[in-house]
This record gives structure tokens, sequence and C-alpha cells, in this order.
């Protein structure tokens, strides 16, 4: 897979030049035309030429840019001598061929798009327009110097001349694509390859019995390498010329929701596949100060073995020398001295498990009134979310004032994307609650109507479950029957496991919010995948300052290196092209293709949940998005929506009150990475806070330059 | 004796003045700028002043000359008005300043401080000197914030109804990382030396900023910050003891940076509660209590503001200290009296014209309108106060209230705010106004 990938890559870098003059040249035409598909299904065309020029030159180890610049040239155009050295190649040489798959397979698409030339009478408008092209393209002479070069070179061949040699040089292709395909597909079939290439190589099959068939189905087939070359375009954009990236993504715009989909694809089965049949999920634990958030979590570490006994034993050696028996199971999580000492934690906590079906992140929340922003640095990378009620008498009650963190971290979570909520009533085992089964409903009543009120769906996102975080009654087995009779449903982790899949993007363009980074013999940041997939090796964009950096290697959960990562995953990346004291958490790592939006001003709907006076216009406060902790001012206020059917007011309100829906325009001091709402839910909602109340919750409409 | 309010008039009004003063520029070194403190005596002053004429007299060039023996003569002349010295002081300013269209224009200024001013004074130059005056305003106790938590250190100042950042630095302290293996042990010390090392800084970056002249120059400290840091660094050795003394108070904030800032304001608002910035914060946020429980007894705006002054019910009228709203008497076809208001570089100049006749009327008067506010607030019964927009509630004011409000004493039900409910809303596809933004 990954030499596959590698040799992808190291073909597109060389011939990067080529295809960026191309792309522009592919542009002008398209403007100038304005018969888009058309063109795309032609350029895609030459692109697969292009492609196999790759493979080709990842063969011949001696053939360099240059050359394959040539190369590429002639078999666009004149194509004969080097295409058919080509061709002995791939006679004389395949016993290399499998070890390069993926050059070969692109060849093999070369082939076949070479098949559509000659069949597609699209191709004919495409040759002489090109033709009308390079005359243009040097009176433009602001690109690349390659891509003019590609002009002149174009425009020197004689126009009859060339569609007669490329017809023939493609007939000569046929042949030799056809002898190919039956290797290949076996190979294909014993190992995993993306679908979209599997289809390809099963057209060639088609092809072979029915020519006329082909076309059509190329052309279905030639849009994911559209998604490809435009990923590999926008590299070099990137790394070459920033300004470029302009030009093709708006050109391209039409075509861009198509090619967003398809982005360098990657298939379910083959995540699936990479770790054994496990998925991952990230869990919050949260709820208000002393409800036994990390002693659940250490208990649970401790209940699937990812702590070993012995190092328990240390703790709770070590605890009651502390004079805190009792918190050994805490201290699992805890692993600061300020921590252990007050017993109470202050940073987020991560830790991993894994059960038979499933792969887990902990993150421990704090529940101290002062940390709360920690926590919401916690619920942004969380799936689900476990809220931890202490049952005990008195503790219950006042996770539940005002002002009590049960309240408003559920609500946190919320809006900060965690949508499913296992709400476990802890502590069932204390001595004044003892299992008592009308104190459980008392609290899974109140908790019901209060995540009603939140926005949790009570009867599908939230169930309620009775366990002993200290006794590990309820985690991982069940209740014994003996103590609590009357609650039959399953533990903790039962329900956990048996869970529902989360849906995930993966083949959506690749996002990553930085939550911290470090230096480790290079820089590394850790994160959530928001979407897509990133791959060892890959090259993204740190936003906001536009730095184009490298991953050179992916670190998972349990700190083994892995190729590949997707959407929903804890993951630690080596990147390389970034200083760590230029990174800083809230950064986003993205894909070059689709940069996340890097804004200052934005357009937002915010609702106000707890404000002790007013908020008008000049107000300010702090602004959590993601892992991003911004200052943030309402510059304007815009509308207010009326209660119930959400309608704007046509005059702006002069202030908004507790309880109030409006619309506003905010500013930030320094710019943030957002998006809309509506593209990217997880960058595109955020909460307000202010003097350590969380004031108003609110997602992005609109975002302005 | 004056009263609070007063006396913010009074500060108000030297403000101003400043400002005017400063901008002022004249020909070669013809301005006089003289500060007597209190207890001088006026006859010394005169002596020295008549001392100063002789020496002018041998001054060269004859413009210079003349411009200068003219304001030295007229700051006699001036100064013989008085008997002796006020309480507080006296402040002179006296020359030919040049004018927007570059006419000389002759000023003589006489200011009794309202709080005594304690340095003496005279300077020719070609401007004049109000640094003094500036003191004056700025010698309200001021307070030291250290704001510090994980991310960085805001050093801030309070003194009087200003608020400023003096200094704000950031840090890169490691996490924790609950990945443990054989590494746990040093990353915890190298994570302990990280933050000593932060702890150090910012008690030198402390000194610098709170310690002049081997002297705090600040009344209090405040340490705010979220984890442990302030307290330990209160405790800490390497903080300077000087200031460990200074120490009022010790808050807990769940930010850094501005916004701590500004909550670890709030916070220590009771040990502050003779700052002018907390009264007004206090002032500003009483009005918005109004709002937001909709007693009705408040107002907002212009228009409002001043019908609720016409019919006496304002208790307290609220104004932001830089209001550039002028207040334009007109005289209409029928020698009727009409008050305009606009911003000044306002193009729109229908204001000026006539309602019945179309024609433009003669400007009567025109004056700032926060000028007009303070010379006559009295006749309406309402008490006068100004803010700035410095605080978040006066920024808040400022923007969103158009700077301009008042406390009323009871209901007032305005017109505009009756508004046809009907309409209020846009149809669910109706796009909205700010479409464009």
């Amino acid at each position: 897979m990954s030499e596959q990938d590698q040799g992808q890559n190291q073909a597109q870098g060389q011939g990067q030049n080529q295809q960026q003059g191309y792309y522009n040249y592919y542009n002008q035409q398209a403007g100038q035309q304005g018969n888009f598909q058309q063109q795309t299904g032609n350029y895609q065309q030459y692109y697969q030429n292009y492609n196999s020029q790759g493979g080709y030159q990842q063969y011949d180890q001696t053939a360099q840019g240059g050359q394959g610049y040539q190369n590429y040239n002639t078999q666009g155009y004149q194509a004969y001598p080097s295409y058919q050295g080509y061709q002995g190649y791939g006679q004389t040489g395949r016993g290399g061929y499998s070890n390069t798959r993926g050059g070969f397979k692109n060849s093999n698409q070369g082939y076949q798009g070479y098949q559509t030339y000659n069949q597609q009478p699209a191709y004919q408008a495409y040759d002489q327009q090109q033709f009308a092209q390079p005359q243009q393209t040097r009176g433009m002479t602001l690109d690349d110097f390659q891509k003019q070069k590609v002009g002149s070179t174009a425009s020197t061949a004689p126009k009859p001349k060339k569609t007669l040699k490329l017809a023939s040089s493609s007939g000569i292709k046929l042949v030799g694509a056809k002898k190919k395909p039956d290797e290949i597909e076996k190979k294909e079939e014993t190992q995993k390859v993306a679908p979209k290439k599997e289809e390809a190589s099963i057209d060639i099959n088609e092809s072979e019995h029915d020519s006329t068939k082909a076309p059509s189905e190329n052309a279905s087939n030639d849009l994911p390498d559209v998604a490809e070359l435009k990923i590999s375009e926008d590299k070099t954009a990137k790394t070459e010329n920033q300004a470029a990236q302009s030009t093709p993504s708006a050109n391209v715009s039409s075509a861009d929701a198509l090619i967003k989909e398809q982005e360098d694809e990657v298939d379910e089965e083959v995540v699936n596949d990479m770790f054994g049949g496990k998925d991952h999920l990230s869990i919050i634990f949260m709820g208000h100060v002393d409800a036994g958030k990390s002693t659940m979590g250490g208990n649970l570490l401790y209940l699937t073995g990812s702590v070993d006994k012995r190092t328990v034993e240390k703790y709770e050696r070590e605890a009651k020398d502390a004079g805190r028996q009792g918190w050994y199971l805490s201290w699992v999580m805890d692993t600061n001295k300020e921590e252990r000492n007050d017993g109470k934690t202050i940073e987020v906590g991560r830790a991993y498990f894994e059960t038979e079906k499933r792969r887990y992140t902990i993150l421990d929340a704090p529940g101290h009134k002062m940390y709360v922003s920690e926590m919401i640095g916690g619920a942004s990378q969380a799936d689900v979310g476990i809220l931890v009620i202490s049952a005990r008498k008195g503790e219950y009650e006042t996770g539940f004032e005002k002002g009590g963190q049960t309240r408003e971290h559920a609500l946190l979570a919320k809006t900060q994307g965690v949508n499913k909520m296992i709400v476990v009533i802890n502590k069932m085992d204390d001595p004044t609650v003892n299992w008592d089964k009308e104190r459980y409903d008392t609290c899974v009543q109140n908790l019901s109507n209060f995540l009603k009120a939140v926005g949790y769906n009570v009867k599908q996102d939230v169930i309620f479950m009775p366990v002993s975080g200290y006794s590990g009654a309820g985690l991982k087995d069940r209740v014994n029957e003996k103590d609590c009779p009357w609650y039959k449903g399953p533990s903790l982790l039962e329900y956990l496991d048996n869970m529902s899949h989360v849906d995930r993007h993966v083949n959506a363009p690749f996002m990553l919010p930085i939550a911290s980074k470090m230096k480790d013999l290079g820089t590394i940041v850790e994160g959530k995948i928001e979407s897509g997939h990133i791959r060892k090796g890959g090259s993204t964009l740190l936003m906001p300052n536009k730095t184009p950096v490298e991953i050179l290697s992916i670190y998972n959960e349990t700190e083994s290196e892995v190729d590949m990562a997707v959407c929903g995953e804890q993951v630690r990346l080596k990147i390389k092209g970034v200083e760590e004291e230029d990174i800083a958490p809230g950064f986003v790592l993205t894909s070059p293709k689709n940069p996340v939006k890097n804004v200052t001003r934005f357009v937002a709907q915010i609702a106000i949940v707890e404000l002790k006076s007013i908020i008008s216009a000049g107000f300010s406060c702090v602004m959590h998005i993601h892992t991003a902790i911004e200052e943030v001012t309402i510059t304007r206020l815009l509308h207010k929506l009326e209660r119930g059917t959400n309608r704007k007011s046509k005059k702006p309100p002069a202030f908004a009150k507790k309880g109030m829906k409006i619309i506003a325009l905010l500013e930030t001091e320094e710019p943030v990475c957002v998006e809309t709402y509506e593209d990217y839910p997880q960058l595109g909602r955020f909460t307000l806070r202010d003097q350590g109340t969380t004031i108003a919750i609110g997602k992005i409409v609109k975002i302005l330059d | 004796m004056e009263t609070d309010a007063e006396k913010n008039i009074q500060i108000w009004k030297v403000k101003k003045l400043i400002k005017s003063l400063e901008k002022a520029r004249g020909n070669g070194t013809s301005m006089i700028s003289l500060v007597i403190p209190p207890k001088g005596q006026i006859s010394l002053i005169q002596k020295m002043l008549t001392d100063e004429y002789g020496t002018a007299s041998n001054i060269k060039s004859r413009v210079n000359r003349l411009s200068v023996l003219g304001a030295i003569t007229s700051t006699q002349q001036k100064l013989k008005l008085y008997t002796k010295v006020p309480p507080n002081g006296l402040v002179l300013y006296c020359g030919d300043i040049i004018t927007e269209d570059g006419k000389e224009k002759k000023v003589t200024i006489d200011i009794e401080p309202y709080k005594p001013i304690n340095t003496s004074l005279y300077l020719c130059d070609n401007k004049f000197h109000t640094e003094v005056l500036s003191e004056l305003l700025e010698a309200d106790d001021k307070f030291g914030f250290i704001v510090m938590d994980g991310q960085g250190t805001l050093f801030g100042l309070l003194s009087g109804n200003t608020r400023t950042v003096l200094h704000k630095f950031t840090v890169d302290l490691p996490k924790k990382h609950g990945r443990g293996g054989q590494s746990a042990v040093r990353f915890a010390r190298l994570r302990e030396e990280k933050r000593h090392n932060y702890v150090r800084k910012v008690a030198e970056v402390a000194v610098q900023n709170f310690i002049t002249n081997d002297k705090v120059n600040v009344k209090g400290l405040i340490l705010a910050g979220s984890a442990d840091f302030k307290s330990d660094l209160a405790k800490s050795e390497l903080f300077d003891p000087r200031l460990a003394a200074k120490i009022v108070k010790i808050v807990d904030i769940s930010y850094g940076g501005e916004n701590g800032f500004n909550q670890a304001i709030e916070l220590s608002a009771e040990t502050l509660a003779n700052v002018k910035f907390i009264q007004e914060k206090k002032l500003i946020t009483d009005y918005f209590d109004e709002i937001s429980q909709d007693t009705g007894k408040f107002c907002y705006g212009i228009d409002d503001t001043l019908k609720a002054l016409d019919l006496g019910a304002v208790e307290t009228l609220i104004v932001f200290e830089n209001l550039e709203i002028v207040r334009y008497v007109y005289k209409d076809s029928e020698e009727k009296e009409v008050v305009k208001f606009s911003t000044p570089g306002n193009e729109d100049t229908t204001i000026a014209l006539d309602k019945e006749t179309g024609q433009e009327m003669d400007l009567v008067e025109e004056q700032l309108l926060i000028e007009w506010l303070a010379e006559n607030y009295k006749n309406y019964g309402a008490n006068l106060e100004f803010v700035t927009d410095k605080s978040s509630e006066g920024a808040q004011f400022v923007t969103g209230f158009g700077g301009i409000g008042a406390m009323l004493r009871y209901k007032v039900n305005f017109e505009q705010l009756a508004d046809d409910s009907e309409d209020e809303y846009y149809d669910d596809d109706e796009g909205s106004d700010y479409d464009f933004i």
C-alpha cells in the first residue's frame, strides 16, 4: 500500500511542473470554450497519460523529471519513440511490475485513456483548442516557464499530422494494454485496492470485449482521477506558487463538489482491516467536581488491563502514604503532582484502552469551575460523552445548582458536537444511596428533563445506568444482582462496545485541529482527525499560517506507528516543515486542496444561555471553537430571531438578553481557522464564555474575508 | 463642597482643554506656560515676568520679539486679576496660536486646578506645556495586575478610569500527557523545570514593570490566574519582596490575557472600590441591569434621551466622554429656533433645511452636545456622568447604545419603542438586509 503510494507521490513530484503547466493550460481552455465537461474528459486522458508516464519513471530510475517531461510531450503529441520504448519496457520488465503496482496500474489507465482518445470525437475539438491555445499562453507569459514550453512544443507540431500520430500510437497502446490486464487482475484481487481502481481495470476487460462500450465507461471512471490530479496540482501550487492555487480552484468550482468527494479515495474496508476490524471511539468523562470522573477512568483502565496490577498497587501504596487513601484509581488519570496533591484534575487527561470490539481513547475532563476551558478542549475531541453524576446525598444536588458543572458540561458537550451521552449515576454503593432505586429514579428523571432542555434527544441519544466507579460495579461487568435487582441493562463497556457506528467522513478533505504539541526529536502535534484521512508522507497545510508541512510519521493511541489514520482517530503526527514554537493549539492541519478558512470576521447565529446583564455591540468575551480559544468582540448585532419560528427581525436589536437568539457579526483579534457550520459542523460551532461562565453557544453562518 | 459628579465634570473639562492646548502651535517661542504652586506669591512671579520682559527685549528677530513681549504682557495683565494664588495653585497659558486657516489668534487661559498642583514652571516655547495638567488627571491611585496562566502572562495597570496593558508574553508549557512509559519521569522533570523557569521569568518582568527607581510604582498589586501559578508566584522566593508586600488580592480567573485582566478587575472590585474605573463599570452595569430587567426606566440614543430630559424623567445621564455629536441651533423662516444634531463630517445637509419652506436655515449656534449637556444638565434636574470606552461595559455602551443614555426616575413610553410588532420579522424565505456582509 505504502509503497504504491510513495511511488505515486514520487512520480507526481517529478512531473509536477508539467502538470501545473498543463493544468493552467487547461484552465484557459475551459474558460475559452466553456464546454467544461468535455474538457474535463479530455484533460483527464492527458492526465492519465501523464500518470502512466509517472509509473514508468518510477521503474526506470534514470528517467529524470526533464526526461519525463520530454517523454510526456512527445507522448502526448508525437508520442512514438518514447512510447514504444515504454511498451518495450512493459514487456521485458514485467517481473518488476509486481513491486510497483501503483505505477503499473496507472499506466493501464493511461492506455485506456488513449482508447478513449481515439473514439471520442471530443478529442478533436480538444486538439484544435490546444492549437489555438498556445499562442495565447505565450501572450500571457505569466505562469510557469514549463507551461510555455508545453505550449510552444504543441504549437510547433503541425496539427493534422499530430492527430494521425496520436491515433496510431494509441492503437499500439491498446495492443499493449490488452496484454496486461489479465495479470493485473489477479494481483489486484488478492490485494486490497481502492474500488475505483478496480473498476478501472475491469473496464479494460470489458473494453476488450466491446470496445465501443469503453468510452462511456471510461468517462465515469475518469472522474476520480480528476480529483487525484487536483490534489497533486495543489501540492505543486502550494510549494511553488501560492498564487497559482487560486486560479485552478476558481475554475473547477463547478466540479468541486464532485471532486471533494473523491479525493484520494480510501475504502471503508481497508480502514477496518487496518485495525483488525476494531474501530475507534473517543469518550469524555465529565460532570461536577468530585463526581468520580478520574476514578472511573482509572478503574476502566484497570479493569480492561491497560494499566497493570503492579502499577495500581504502587499507586495505592503511594496514595496511602500521601494521606489520600481511596484516591489511587484517579491517580491513574491524574499524573501531575499538583493534581494528585489536591485531588482534582486540572488538565484533560488522556488514556487508551481496548476491548474485544473497539479501541477507546479516554479523555478525563476536569470538573472544577476554573478549568472549564480545558474541558471544552477535551470535549471537542470526543465522540461520546459520559456524564458522571454523583448519587451521594448533597453531591448530586450541588452539581445541579446554578453554577454547578453538571449543567454547564452537558451543554458544552452538546455544543462541541458530542451527540451521544451516557449518563452514569455514580457512587451507587455509597452508604447514603446503597443502590436505592428511588434515588436513581429521581436522578434519572431530573436529568432527562434537563438534557432535553439542553437539546439532547433523550430517547435516542441518552442512556442512564447506575454504576460505582470505585468498586467497578457496572463498568465492565454488570451490576451484581444482589446489590441491585432492579437494573437489568448493560454495563458501561458492554453498552459502549455495542453502540452503533459513529458516522465517519473518511473521504472528506483532511482536517485536524491541533489540540497540543510537543517536541520529541522533531515537532509533534496531537489531535483528533475531524474529517478525511492522512497517510504517512502526505503533505498538508498548517493553517492559519499556510505553512506546508509533511507528515513524517503517524502514531496512534497505542504509540505504535501506522501508515494511515482516518477520521475520528486521536493521532500524534510527527511533522516536518514547521518549528514547534510556531504552532499553537487551535491551528488546523488541512489538505492543501481544501484549506480551512482563515478569518477574523464572521457572521454567526448565537443563542444566549446565561447572562448577567445584556449583550450589545462592543461586547467582548472568549470564544472556544474546536481546540482554539480566542478573544472575540461582537461588533454588530444584525438580527434577533423570533422564538419558535426563528424568523429574522428586520431591525437589528439594540441589545440581546438571556434566552434570546441573535445573528451577529463577530470579530477576533487574531485570525482563526473556522468553517461554516453547514460545511463542517465541528469547525463551525463555538461557545462564548465570559467571567468563567458559559454565556452563549453559536454556529457560524457566514465567513467574511 | 463639590459633589463627585461635579468634580467629574471638572475633570472632563480639563481633559478637553488639555486636548485643545496640546494641538495649539505658535510662532517662535512665544507660547508661555506658567504654573504657580499653592502658596506661591504673585508678586514674585510678577517680578520674574518683568525680568523676562527685559531679557526678551533683546531678541533680535522683530516678529518673535514682539510676540514674546506681547505674550508676557498679557500674562502679567492676567495675573493682576488675582490678588493671591488660589488654594490649589494656578496654571496660566498665554500666546499667539495659529489657527487652522493660518491666522494668528491670541489666547490667554487661566485654570484653577481641582487638585493641589505641586510644580513650579515657567516656559516659553512654540507650544503649551500641558504635562502638569495631564499628571494631575493621572494622579489617581495606580494598581498593578499580574494575570498569569498556563499560556502566558499579562502585566496591567489600572489607574483612574484607564486600564493599560504594560506587557504581555506567552509561554509554552508542556501539557500533561497520559502516555507514560520510561520517559514519564523525565517528562515530569522537564515539566517542573519549565514551570519553574516561567515563574522566574514572570517575577523578573514584574520587577521591570512595577518597580521604577527602586520604588514600587503602584499602590497595590493584584495577582490573578487560573491554576496555581499565581500562588506559586506569591510564595516564590524569586518574587521581589517589595512587590510581594504590595499584594492586595489574589483572584481566580478562568482565562488569561485581556479577558482575564477584565475578570480580575471585576473580581477585585471591592478592593478597588475607590478607583474611577470600577465606579464607571458599576454605573454602566446598573444601567444594563435596568435594560435586562426590562423595567422601562432607561433610554438610549440621542432622541429618546433628550425627550426624557425634557420630561424631567432623567435621574442619571450617562454620556461617553468623547461623544462627537454636535448640537446645532437654527432659526427657521418664522424666527423659531430649531435644534438639530449631527456628527461632524456628516455630509447630509438636509438637517439645515427648513421643513416648511425647504430653504436653508440660519445657523445660530454650534456646540458639542456634550458641552451643552455639561452646561445645562442641572436645569433638567439630572446627574451627569461621563464614561470612557476603556472598560468592556463602556465599550458596549459606546458601540451598542451610541454613547448616550439615561437611567430614568419613572417609566417613559417612547413612541419608537412601541413598534409595530406585526412586521417585525422577515418571512422565512426573505433575505436579510445584511446579506452584503
